[in-house]
């Protein structure tokens, strides 16, 4: 649910960044803070443990600039992955725009994986959103790994709901701007 | 709670909380109000001069928020529509105002809180009929142009580097 403010010619879009733990939401955030021109982010903001393990969330704002007039703004957050931490993801998912879940391609991953996944799904329909507005991409990371998945083997076990697909290394930054390209595309034309 | 309608905000709307705030900043001496929304993004503020972490704060007072609402369920308490800390120089209060509106008012340590709580409690009345009052048909539609511009400056931006 973008928030569009008129008045302000304001609008803005919320983005969340979901998956297991180590599966590499916040080397995508960091990634992006340092690549794209400083004039179009905000500061990065993470709440993590003494461990450097996210405990509640990151979140980078990105201006795209004026677009036919309104300040259009993407606010990125990353979910702590940790089983443990779901009153935590919730509260991210609140106002959602458009989810990215990254998958960690490595075979040693799978039940983490799944599990995320699934805790997703679980935590959308509990909200009662309407998830036909929702914009939704999977990002297979880690492909510079050996012991991976292939893309098609991930893509049966975790596309349930056949969306598009990205791979990554989000430590090289391969497909990190891809990923995130697709999904603000989508919901701005969710929100249409 | 959450519909996926969103939240829009027409020019009349903004005056009206435009100006409530401004008067809310004179009689309650606080040096700092913002409306946000409950997903954490700011929609107007009052200041003195230009905070230039809005966006930051609005993100983590949201947060903050909705995990106070969260320890009121796990107590089976209704009641904790309210967010305070007390600093050594600042007071820092947010307040829900809708399901999809708070409100957030800092003030120094010399002002007393009894105040600052009273005269938000009576904006908040205002502030709900601004945002809970009838649709406006003067709400603009987005311009049909918007999609195709927006992907033009994304493909700018998001430049795989
Ligand atoms: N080899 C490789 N390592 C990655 C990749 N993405 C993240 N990592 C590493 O995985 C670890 C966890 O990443 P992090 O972003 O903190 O995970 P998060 O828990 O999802 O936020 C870090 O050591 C990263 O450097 C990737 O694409 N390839
Ligand atoms: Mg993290």
């Amino acid at each position: 649910m973008p928030l569009i403010n008129f008045a302000a010619r304001e609008i803005n879009y919320k983005i969340v960044y979901y998956g297991c733990g180590l599966c590499g939401k916040t080397t995508n955030l960091q990634y992006i803070h340092r690549k794209i021109n400083p004039d179009a982010r905000g500061k990065l903001v993470s709440i993590a443990t003494e461990e450097e393990r996210t405990l509640y969330f990151d979140f980078l704002p990105l201006t795209l600039g004026t677009v036919k007039g309104m300040q259009t703004r993407f606010h990125l957050y990353t979910v702590p992955g940790q089983s443990y931490y779901n009153a935590s993801r919730k509260l991210v998912l609140q106002g959602v725009d458009g989810v990215i879940f990254v998958a960690d391609s490595q075979i040693t991953r799978l039940d983490e994986n799944v599990e995320s996944y699934l805790n997703l799904w679980d935590n959308l329909l509990s909200q009662g959103d309407d998830l036909s507005k929702l914009g939704f991409v999977i990002q297979m990371n880690k492909r510079d790994l050996t012991e991976v998945f292939s893309v098609e083997d991930l893509n049966e076990l975790l596309n349930h709901t056949d969306s598009p697909v990205t791979e990554s290394s989000a430590v090289t930054g391969q497909g990190v701007f891809e990923t995130l390209k697709v999904v603000c595309k989508q919901v701005i034309a969710k929100t249409g | 709670m959450a519909r996926r309608k969103g939240l829009v905000i027409n020019d009349r709307q903004l005056d009206r909380c435009d100006d409530l705030l401004q008067k809310l900043k004179e009689v309650s001496g606080s040096s700092f109000l913002a409306l946000i929304s409950t997903s954490g993004q700011p929609i107007t503020t009052a200041s003195d001069e230009y905070h230039p972490e809005t966006l930051s704060l609005a993100s983590l007072a949201a947060s903050s928020f909705a995990a106070t609402q969260q320890l009121a369920k796990i107590l089976d308490e209704n009641e904790f529509t309210l967010l305070f800390h007390e600093g050594k120089a600042l007071n820092l209060h947010v307040s829900q105002v809708t399901d999809q509106v708070l409100l957030i008012v800092t003030f120094g340590r010399e002002t007393q809180v009894g105040k600052v709580r009273l005269y938000t409690q009576r904006a908040i009345e205002v502030l709900r009929q601004i945002f809970d009052g009838p649709e406006d048909e003067n709400t603009p539609a987005m311009d049909a142009g918007f999609e195709a511009a927006a992907g033009t400056a994304m493909d700018d931006l998001f430049k795989d580097m």
